[in-house]
């Protein structure tokens, strides 16, 4: 074979579990992330079900095992332009975008406290504002700062570059493009939360207080915008009627035709944050079908032996602001008991789906996706991981990052 | 022990809903989104969900007896927000169809208006009757009167055969729906109607009364139905009342006429352009196509996969098409006076009143009779006006 590096196109999860295993047993991978730190949607979680424990945990390992070994490279806010070759000899263009701060940060905050344009944080999906430079979040890797050219002012303000003490930012950064030669792919671009906006009979995204699960995570997470206190976005107002809509925009062919798998478990961990702040709060989840496969059942049948956890059959398709008090009104039929009824919430969470990220995006190099942007496509040395191959959880999306890795060894060397 | 409820579907009952429309039911999954979308739906047992889940099952009974199918006025909004495309609006279409089909006698008819193989047999019937009497009259000559004028009457006389023809006809009709309404009630009473609520009004004629008050001379559902109603709004309103209208002319000509035999006045046809009746029947025509119009208009551009209109809509459609249509032809061919196409066209003309109205109780215009009983029925029960829980 003419190279030996395997390229993964993805930082998350499932990337940095496929780079792992392979430079662990003597191969060298190069990780190419866009955003600015590594991790990617697991690092907005506030824990994995069922354990229930925070993912900031085995992320921290796994950085580790990354500073540790030299033969994984990986570079953040980096985009791969172009893919050619064949199986054994990849030749792979790709862009770095400027972070505009260099290695001699060391996360001070003197910046960002400088710094006087703000914006809505996309890490915690708007619930709060960062300002133009700023760390990506709490428990970024690489730990540096990184400044949004979308919003910053540029040479004009330099309020960051005097306020930094270590000479750390450099507004005159270029992009650069370097090429790698690898003989093995492993596609790891992971997914997106499904666009609320696009949910007209759910509120389009416009219902201040129907959130998001994946903006449930993050008003649950200790490092989130509320420090982990879960409160009404509108009025911070703590919760005592929480509504949880499951398959907000998934199983439906107008939006996402398929089951995203995760979220009715997603929505059973989150009533344990809620059951965890507020022992009296009323949870009422309402579905087409819970889906907990396999020993997740037991979760849910626990979650069940909670009173004031109430599950109705039928999907929500009305979700409307009561503007004078910022309550949440929501219309569903109980199918078992054939009645519609409006009911009054503090707060909703919609359960959306994961949508590949690769969906509507132009694609480097030749590969097949499926109607929904899934990755289908099968061939030696190229492998798709994880959430772009299909929805799944993060353990099972590790179990095909192993086999990836697998695969992408035999392909290099050539057996 | 729990008690079993067995559920014996009738899968041939599931097949010829498939057929009148429905042929979507199966994509169904239950998720409810359509009874909460549905603006006419009530709070207690909504609809069309649970209509889903009976005709996935295949339970007659309920479906046939079910009220709500008549309280459905096919906004779509079920079909458009239904996650699966499994189209609940042409499943309570299908129903109404299925209705059409079976609860009028005899049967046969109903088989006849289900399907369009059976078209040419539906157009050869009234075909053939005023063909012989063509035959008979005139010897498919195209007469003309003593000033050279086209003259209906010299081939279709009215005295001895359209009159006749046409009474007889609407007797059969009103006893077939009267025998049907009987019919349609007792599906009603047998099968245990949805909770209801609101305040019932107990005398089932004033509750009729109401029905055509409140509801059917005002469009008012059209109104409250979901989405963007308004080709459906004017559209039939146009058909509507452009049919009442000629419904009027006709009984006016069809009174004087007689009223010319018993007392040799002469108020024979044709009318003065400047009769009133003559007028309104004009107007009402027009009103009539731009109705048609935006009806067909609004059916032409169904999205395919949220909605598909089925022989049932198009068989109306077509008839009134036909019905309008060579009506203003013949107006205008007996005004040039071509007599060579203008008895052709009349010709066509009564074939396809004839297919109006004597096939009228099993054909979608049933729905004129049988809703406005079922809409009567339903405020007798109390579900109408749509009670609040």
């Amino acid at each position: 074979m003419e190279h030996s590096g395997i390229l993964v196109v993805g930082g998350g999860f499932s990337g940095i579990t496929a780079a792992l295993e392979a430079a662990e047993v003597g191969h060298e991978v190069y990780i190419v992330e866009k955003n600015s730190y590594l991790g990617g949607r697991v690092s907005q979680l506030n824990q994995y079900f069922p354990k229930l424990c925070p993912p900031s945990c085995g992320l921290e390992i796994n950085y580790q095992r990354i500073k540790n070994n030299p033969l994984v490279k990986y570079f953040t806010m980096a985009e791969v332009v172009s893919i050619a070759g064949k199986p054994g000899e990849y030749t792979a263009k790709i862009k770095i975008s400027p972070r505009y701060v260099n290695t001699n940060c060391t996360a001070c905050d003197k910046c960002t406290q400088a710094c006087p344009v703000e914006t809505d944080s996309e890490f915690d999906f708007g619930l709060r504002k960062r300002k133009a430079i700023y760390r990506p979040h709490l428990n970024s890797f690489p730990l540096r700062y990184v400044i949004d050219p979308a919003v910053c002012l540029g040479k004009t303000c330099s309020k960051c570059v005097e306020a930094c003490p270590y000479n750390a930012v450099e507004l005159e950064e270029q992009p650069k493009e370097i090429t790698l030669s690898v003989g093995a792919v492993i596609w790891a671009t992971g997914w997106k939360p499904y666009d609320l906006g696009k949910l007209e009979i759910l509120g389009s995204g416009k219902v201040k207080n129907a959130i998001s699960n994946m903006q449930m995570e993050r008003l649950a997470s200790p490092s989130g915008p509320t420090n982990g206190k879960i409160v009404r976005p509108s009025d911070g107002k703590e919760p005592q009627r929480i509504g949880f809509v499951q398959c907000a925009g998934s199983r439906d062919e107008s939006h996402l035709s398929y089951c995203s798998y995760i979220c009715c478990m997603a929505s059973l961990k989150q009533v344990t944050y809620l059951r965890a702040q507020y022992p009296d709060a009323q949870i009422v989840i309402y579905y087409i079908d819970l889906r907990t496969p396999g020993r997740y059942d037991k979760f849910l049948q626990k979650i069940r032996e909670d009173e004031n956890v109430l599950m109705v059959k039928g999907k929500v398709a009305k979700v409307e602001e009561d503007g004078a008090t910022g309550d949440v009104l929501v219309t569903a039929e109980d199918i078992i008991h054939g009645l519609k009824k409006e009911e009054r919430f503090d707060m909703v969470v919609l359960a959306t789906g994961m949508q590949p990220n690769m969906a509507g995006q132009a694609l480097p190099m030749e590969m097949q996706l499926d109607e929904e942007g899934f990755c289908i496509s099968q061939e030696d040395g190229f492998s798709a991981v994880g959430c772009a191959k299909m929805p799944l959880d993060v353990m099972r999306s590790a179990q095909t990052a192993t086999g990836a890795a697998l695969k992408a060894i035999q392909t290099v060397v050539g057996r | 022990m729990a008690q079993t409820n067995r559920i014996e579907p009738d899968l041939q009952f599931i097949r010829d809903l498939q057929a009148a429309g429905g042929e979507s039911l199966k994509k169904c999954y239950q998720c409810a989104t359509c009874s909460v979308v549905c603006p006419l739906s009530p709070e207690q047992n909504p609809y069309p969900r649970k209509e889903m889940i009976w005709a996935q099952w295949g339970l007659k009974d309920k479906l046939v007896g079910d009220l709500d199918m008549w309280l459905c006025h096919n906004c779509g909004q079920c079909s458009e927000q239904c996650p699966r495309g499994a189209k609940p609006a042409d499943l309570m279409a299908a129903m109404r169809n299925m209705a059409y089909q079976n609860i009028a006698q005899p049967a046969i008819m109903g088989k006849l208006m289900s399907a369009p193989k059976y078209l040419p047999v539906l157009v050869a019937i009234p075909a053939v009757i005023f063909l012989v009497v063509w035959f008979i009259t005139a010897g498919f000559g195209t007469p003309v009167d003593e000033n050279g004028n086209v003259l209906w009457r010299l081939v279709f006389p009215q005295t001895a055969f359209i009159d006749p023809l046409f009474a007889l006809t609407a007797i059969a009709v009103a006893l077939i729906f009267a025998r049907g309404v009987l019919n349609l009630i007792k599906t009603f009473n047998d099968s245990p109607q949805a909770p209801v609520g609101g305040v019932p009004v107990m005398d089932v004629l004033k509750s009729t009364w109401q029905v055509i008050k409140d509801e059917i001379l005002t469009h008012a559902k059209f109104k409250s139905c979901g989405g963007d109603n308004t080709d459906r709004y004017y559209g039939h309103m146009g058909i509507f009342f452009g049919f009442i209208a000629l419904f009027i002319v006709t009984a006016y000509v069809g009174a004087a006429y007689w009223l010319g035999v018993f007392t040799g006045l002469d108020l024979k046809t044709p009318m003065s352009l400047w009769n009133p009746f003559k007028i309104l029947a004009n107007v009402a025509t027009i009103g009539l196509i731009i109705g048609l119009v935006l009806v067909t208009k609004r059916r032409l551009n169904l999205d395919d996969a949220k909605f598909k209109s089925c022989y049932y809509d198009w068989y109306l459609l077509g008839v009134i098409w036909v019905v309008v249509l060579t009506g203003m032809f013949s107006q205008l061919l007996r005004l040039a006076n071509v007599p060579g196409i203008a008895y052709p066209v009349y010709f066509l003309h009564l074939v396809s009143i004839f297919m109006l109205f004597a096939y009228l109780p099993w054909s979608k215009l049933a729905h004129l009779v049988y809703r406005t009983i079922a809409l009567g029925y339903a405020r007798k029960v109390g579900r109408e006006p749509k009670p609040q829980v």
